[in-house]
């Protein structure tokens, strides 16, 4: 029973990232027909300026830590943002709907991205220092108070992103646009718009799960290429484009990684999540959600 | 066709003459590039044959890591001659593929895309996991064996131009057809009463046999190899030669291989990242080189072409893979 707790408590840990992360990627597929390599790249970005903005608000402001947090937390996302902004109008815009296009431009991207992160703040892993540092107990489950928020503040912004979706007039033309854009604009929805918003949503998501990470584990310029890999299989489980597709792939996938996180070690578990997919591909080559390209 | 001999002629020229100087003219360094050079206009050419029927196959890096490693087992373990490594390189990634494709090739566009990368990096992630095969630290003193050793830069470049030349005779025949017509509407293919599904596989084994000879030539080359040498962006940087070089013709994707991997190398060796080389290069040529590099060498030969020759030009159709 404890144990079972335990595991629990570490699924919705990890998973709430995962489902914000590939959420991110899901949104974006689905108005732009396009995979964005880069995503993890915001997501590195996100992390990484967390870390900067919590450690220079401590040393050199002597702000008190939770305001370090928050300002840290919005400073990312604007980045973020902004950072979207940049790539979108130039570049992104003009490769809508082209796989292959967007895929080598998303590329260089990641590529480009991740050397200038590199190179601006060193391949030296990053620490943002603790709060919240308490255990709680539930049900015989342990957990950090500082996990537990990190952990209901991005199950929020996850119910937050799927209200948005499934209920304001924006998520309805970002559906219809990722169900039929020709008649979605035949409609008087103007793509172009809706696609640069599809992005940037897309985007903070990701900026929101790199800031939300960044005080739990240790931050690296290569820390998107992790969790892109396992986006890929969520979104691949999931159905590219299906926004509960890839909530319920999230929670799946983190949920055979805590578990077999426990008895093997990570990398294993990523080779067995692998095979998993390739199993899956052959029973439902259409994800547990979505409609295989036809 | 006339023109097209201009261009073979020219082809075969420019491959004999560095054939020669390989042989003959190249110090170390020199013949070290000029490896480099093929090595990675094999993967390129590996990638651009997948692309014939549409689809971006990240998982050439794995092929080629695994040729790589096959190679290894055969020259370190074994104590085999070169030819049989490199045929069992081949050999291995073609295998592989097969049973890869099998399962994958039913999705295709970015469901495949997104298979296939993660295959590249799950493969990466085995190789670190054998101690057999040296785990994180790879294998070390892979030299061909005695007899062809003085040879092996010479052997590198033949074995290549015949790969590439097989490739692009494949790609003219009626199979490069089907595999173009797979491209444009499988579903007509299909109707036709081909097995799309098997011509696919076909496709990615030949082209993963190519790359698993590349992955083989590129263990010997360097004498060492670890699971680093194999991630995803074996991939990426043949895709940036195919891109740079130009899609539209297997020489583009020779021609972006030499073009990047000489600019990378003197610019590498001025202390540039490789990953913001690459990246920026990727990234400028979506936005101002879409036809790369053949293209630009086509439209400025165009006229002195059509002076040679007094034939009507060919409809030169763009052909892309973008859906």
């Amino acid at each position: 029973m404890e144990l079972a707790a335990q595991l629990l408590i570490n699924t919705l840990q990890i998973g709430v990232v995962y489902v914000l992360f590939s959420l991110g990627l899901t949104i974006i597929f689905g108005v732009m027909k396009i995979v964005n390599f880069a995503h993890g790249e915001f997501f590195a970005v996100a992390a990484l300026l967390m870390a900067v903005l919590v450690n220079t608000a401590a040393d050199e402001f002597g702000l008190p830590l939770w305001v370090g947090y928050a300002g840290g937390f919005v400073g990312a996302v604007i980045a973020v943002l902004v950072l979207g902004l940049i790539v979108y109008r130039p570049a992104f815009e003009r490769y809508l709907r082209d796989l292959v296009g967007s895929f080598i431009l998303s590329v260089g991207l990641l590529l480009l991205l991740q050397g200038i992160l590199l190179e601006v703040f060193g391949g030296v892993p990053r620490v943002v220092p603790r709060m919240g540092d308490n255990t709680i107990s539930i049900l015989g489950g342990r957990i950090t108070e500082l996990r537990l928020a990190v952990s209901l503040i991005a199950l929020a912004i996850m119910l937050l992103a799927y209200l948005l979706i499934q209920r304001t007039r924006l998520g309805m033309a970002l559906r219809a646009m990722s169900e039929d854009h020709e008649a979605a604009m035949l409609q008087g929805i103007r793509y172009r718009r809706i696609a640069l918003y599809g992005f940037l949503i897309g985007s903070v998501l990701a900026a929101t799960a790199g800031a939300l990470i960044a005080p739990l584990t240790a931050i690296t310029p290569a820390i998107g290429g992790d969790y892109l890999v396992k986006a890929f299989i969520i979104v691949i489980v999931g159905g590219l484009g299906s926004i509960t597709g890839a909530i319920s792939a999230g929670f799946l996938i983190a949920l055979i990684e805590s578990i077999g996180g426990f008895f093997l070690d990570p990398s294993l578990t990523t080779v067995a999540l692998f095979m998993l997919v390739i199993i899956f591909l052959v029973l439902r080559p259409q994800g547990i959600m979505g409609h295989a390209e036809k | 066709m006339p023109r097209n001999s201009v261009g073979m002629l020219v082809a075969a020229l420019a491959a004999l003459a560095v054939l020669g100087y390989t042989r003959f003219g190249a110090g170390d360094f020199g013949a070290s590039v000029i490896m480099l050079i093929c090595v990675n206009a094999l993967a390129a050419a590996s990638l651009r044959f997948v692309m014939l029927v549409g689809e971006l196959n990240v998982a050439t890096a794995a092929f080629y890591g695994i040729g790589a490693y096959v190679s290894a087992i055969a020259t370190v373990w074994y104590g085999l001659p070169l030819p049989v490594a490199l045929i069992a390189a081949g050999l291995a990634g073609a295998l592989v593929s097969v049973l890869f494709g099998y399962v994958t090739l039913r999705t295709k566009g970015a469901y495949f895309l997104l298979v296939s990368f993660a295959f590249a990096e799950v493969a990466r992630l085995v190789f670190t996991r054998i101690d057999a095969i040296g785990a994180n630290s790879g294998m070390t003193g892979i030299f061909p064996a005695e007899p062809l050793a003085l040879w092996y830069p010479t052997i590198t470049v033949v074995v290549a131009m015949a790969l590439l030349a097989g490739l692009y005779g494949l790609e003219r025949s009626t199979l490069g057809t089907v595999f173009r017509a797979i491209q444009n509407n499988d579903s007509v293919v299909q109707s036709v009463g081909l097995n799309v599904l098997v011509v696919k596989i076909l496709c990615l084994a030949v082209a993963s046999f190519v790359a698993g000879v590349g992955g083989a030539l590129h263990a010997h080359a360097n004498n060492v190899i670890s699971p680093g040498d194999f991630s995803f962006l074996v991939a990426v940087f043949a895709l940036a030669y195919v891109k740079i070089g130009g899609e539209g013709h297997i020489l583009g994707a020779v021609m972006g291989a030499v073009f990047l991997t000489v600019l990378g190398q003197y610019l590498i060796s001025l202390g540039a990242q490789e990953a913001i080389f690459f990246g920026g290069a990727l990234v400028l040529a979506m936005l101002i080189l879409p036809d790369g590099l053949y293209g630009i060498a086509e439209r400025l030969t165009r006229p002195l072409l059509r002076a040679l020759d007094r034939t009507p030009p060919e409809d030169s159709v763009k052909r892309s893979t973008a859906a």
